[in-house]
């Protein structure tokens, strides 16, 4: 570096031109991940409003050749039929309690089990973690008819009540194991302060831990209610003049005409949309990793 | 006690929930039967619309009975644990002699006294010989019976060959139609089978084409005539709608126009002709070289062992098999009726179409009837699966003719093996069904 060339520098200063590079890379970055929103969202939602559309459309509209996006002509005959038909009412009301209690129960029973994985080192632990699994390796088949024979002895068959344990002990394996990842993630200073501060262990869970792992229990009552929500098979063979709304008119959708495949497939999304819509506010993540 | 960390105000409120929860989760929630009378339980019109329809008819006809439906896969579960854990809830059951039969092995009740009060209705003798399941007693009352026929649209009926009779036509006929239809359409064929994977393009081969062209559906299964018969239907498939693959039910492509003419059970065609019915026609299945081939499919109403009212379902088997009721399941589902019973005049147009088919179909002078597999209770899809593994194997692989059936004769000979049973029309009953 000369000295010569210093004084012309600082009489006349010029700032280096602006780098906006990577203000670009990120304007554009954001405008990639509003895109990938945008497109997943599409994803998901296309085919929701193409069956709501579908369920709105009268017969003639929906046997139309090439089907045009927005249907010519709305009816709600099909919906009201599909509604009015014996059962439908009464097994939708089934459904919803159904899915509540096996949220309720597998909360009750699944999320100290996972509490107890997050906390403690026990011997055979990861046996244990395994094991819980295994309920979901025998297909439900093969569980059916000494569940039905076991319920008909113990006269709770055909009852919600036979649906509810049925779908809680499907339920209780993803419980358990979501919860434990939420337990885990919450610090155990916090929860050892508490204690310090007077609490006994069960209020510092109750006071401390248990707000805190709210967004991740909401999230596995998400799970657990679309999964009573949609099973069948079980909720089939356990019942006969009390069914959910899958057992009583869903599993017949296959092979009924494509108005009324429409109206069941609109029927079948639309409560776990509000169930999903209701915890929504309680669902910050779902892991429990970076817990707010 | 801050010891236990539990003190008696959250206790008790945690008592109290937990009781709430208990009682309310212990309640039986609501009845979906709708009346809450004997339960009917049923493998038929399980869509939503049929079973309305049927229910509607039941209401007329007998009171206190309440129709549920269930898949067939998990009724014969449902029928056996309960009678199994001795408290059966059921009253009556209706299904197709293979939901039925496979259940006569005690857990129904011998309904051959039933049969015998109810005088005779004019049941077909073939009828009354499936309800007996290779017994000397009757396990089941025939209900009602459907059949397979051809729908056709009147842009693909124009195509059909100079000279030919539509109502009388030869597997020959049919292949040079389809292939008018196709060059007529641009090259784009406008035939449709079920081939989709809940649709029944095997009993398409297993009661119309091989019995047609073999005069037989096991015991012929790998003759000289049966390859005859896959070589046509591998140039049949030519001349098919490509994605003939995905239908399951024929009336959807139908009636959206996308295949113009199609080959089904009675009850998956009904649909297509509902909003046009001048354009449409119905056609019995065609003829090969032994005769015109055609299956019936039978369903039946039996008394589970331990029935919850036996009397009421004695009085509803009555009920439904007096003629004017069967025509009534008739013109509600489009299930014909397996007594004899005039067919009225005024049908609504789409089951009018269907009825004359059927007849002429069951009429003509040279018919072979074919029946569903008889007594081979939980391995008839076994054979289901021979028939549409042979069809995916020489029609969609284009594998060889004579090894496919050879082997595919080797899989079905050995459950003929395990289970010895003779065979069932249009084979002739030998003791023990063996493929030639």
């Amino acid at each position: 570096m000369s000295t010569e060339t210093r004084p012309a520098e600082t009489t006349e200063r010029t700032l280096p031109p602006v780098d906006t590079a990577p203000l670009r890379r990120r304007r554009r970055q954001a405008a990639w991940v509003q895109a990938a929103c945008v497109a997943v969202t599409l994803f998901m939602a296309l085919p929701i409003v193409l069956i709501g559309l579908s369920a709105i459309s009268s017969r003639a509209a929906l046997a139309e050749f090439p089907k045009p996006f927005l249907p010519s002509e709305y009816s709600f005959d099909t919906l009201l039929a599909f509604f009015e038909a014996t059962g439908t009412v009464p097994a939708l009301g089934n459904s919803v309690l159904a899915g509540i209690y096996t949220v309720f129960w597998s909360l009750v029973v699944g999320a100290p089990a996972g509490y107890a994985l997050a906390r403690h080192a026990f011997r055979g632990k990861d046996a244990y973690q395994v094991f819980i699994l295994l309920v979901r390796a025998l297909p439900i088949v093969v569980l059916s008819v000494p569940l039905a024979t076991m319920f008909l002895r113990l006269d709770v068959y055909d009852t919600v009540f036979a649906v509810t344990l049925v779908h809680t002990t499907l339920a209780l394996p993803t419980t358990v194991l979501i919860t434990a990842s939420i337990f885990v993630s919450v610090p155990t200073d916090l929860e050892e302060a508490a204690q310090v501060f007077g609490c006994t262990r069960w209020q510092a869970a109750r006071k401390v831990v248990v707000p805190l792992a709210l967004p991740g229990l909401a999230a596995s009552s998400i799970f657990t209610f679309v999964l009573s929500w949609n099973e069948i098979l079980g909720a089939t063979v356990v019942t006969l003049g009390h069914r959910t709304l899958p057992a009583q008119v869903l599993t017949a959708l296959d092979e009924a005409s494509t108005a009324y495949r429409f109206a069941g497939g609109f029927a079948l999304i639309l409560p776990a949309l509000v169930f999903i819509a209701v915890m929504r506010r309680y669902l910050v993540n779902m892991w429990g990793t970076t817990l707010r | 006690m801050p010891a236990t960390g539990l003190d008696r105000r959250a206790f008790l409120r945690a008592a109290g929930l937990g009781a709430l929860a208990l009682s309310a989760s212990a309640c039986t929630g609501f009845a979906t039967t709708g009346n809450g009378g004997m339960i009917f339980l049923s493998t038929q019109f399980r869509p939503v619309d049929e079973a309305e329809a049927f229910r509607s008819l039941l209401a007329r006809t007998v009171s206190g009975v309440s129709y549920v439906t269930i898949e067939d896969g998990p009724f014969a579960g449902q029928v056996r644990s309960q009678i199994d854990a001795g408290s059966t809830q059921i009253g009556l059951l209706g299904g197709l002699h293979g939901d039925l039969a496979p259940l006569a092995d005690g857990y129904l009740e011998d309904v051959t006294d039933v049969l015998a009060a109810l005088g005779d209705r004019g049941w077909p003798a073939e009828y009354l010989e499936l309800a007996k399941a290779g017994t000397d007693r009757s396990w089941y009352i025939p209900w009602a019976n459907a059949s397979y026929v051809l729908a056709a649209h009147a842009d693909a009926l124009q195509h059909l060959p100079s000279g030919v009779d539509a109502n009388a036509l030869t597997y020959d006929d049919f292949l040079d139609w389809a292939i008018a239809a196709r060059r007529a359409n641009g090259n784009r064929p406008m035939l449709g089978l079920p081939a989709g994977p809940e649709g029944l393009l095997h009993r398409f081969t297993q009661g119309y084409l091989l019995p047609s062209f073999t005069g037989g559906q096991i015991t012929t299964f790998r003759s000289r005539e049966a390859a005859t018969a896959w070589e046509y239907l591998r140039e049949l498939w030519a001349n098919c709608s490509p994605t003939s693959t995905t239908y399951d039910f024929m009336q959807e492509p139908l009636e959206t126009g996308e295949v113009g003419m199609a080959w089904d059970h009675v009850v998956r065609l009904v649909d297509a002709p509902e909003r046009d019915p001048r354009n449409w026609r119905m056609l019995p299945s065609p003829r090969g070289p032994h005769g015109l081939g055609y299956m019936a499919v039978v369903a039946g109403l039996a008394i589970p062992k331990d029935s919850t009212d036996p009397d009421l379902a004695r009085r509803t088997i009555d009920e439904l098999s007096k003629p004017h009721t069967q025509v009534g399941l008739l013109r509600s589902n489009s299930f014909f009726p397996a007594v004899a019973a005039e067919i009225p005049q005024d049908l609504p147009p789409a089951i009018k179409l269907e009825a004359d088919a059927v007849k002429r179909q069951q009429e003509a002078a040279d018919s072979i009837l074919s029946l569903p597999p008889v007594g081979l209770g939980t391995r008839e899809g076994e054979v289901s699966k021979v028939f549409q593994d042979t069809f995916r194997s020489i029609v969609l692989d284009r594998a060889d003719i004579r090894t496919t059936l050879d082997g595919q004769a080797s899989v079905l000979q050995g459950i003929l093996d395990d289970l010895k049973v003779p065979c069932w029309a249009p084979d002739p009953a030998a003791e023990r069904c063996e493929v030639m």
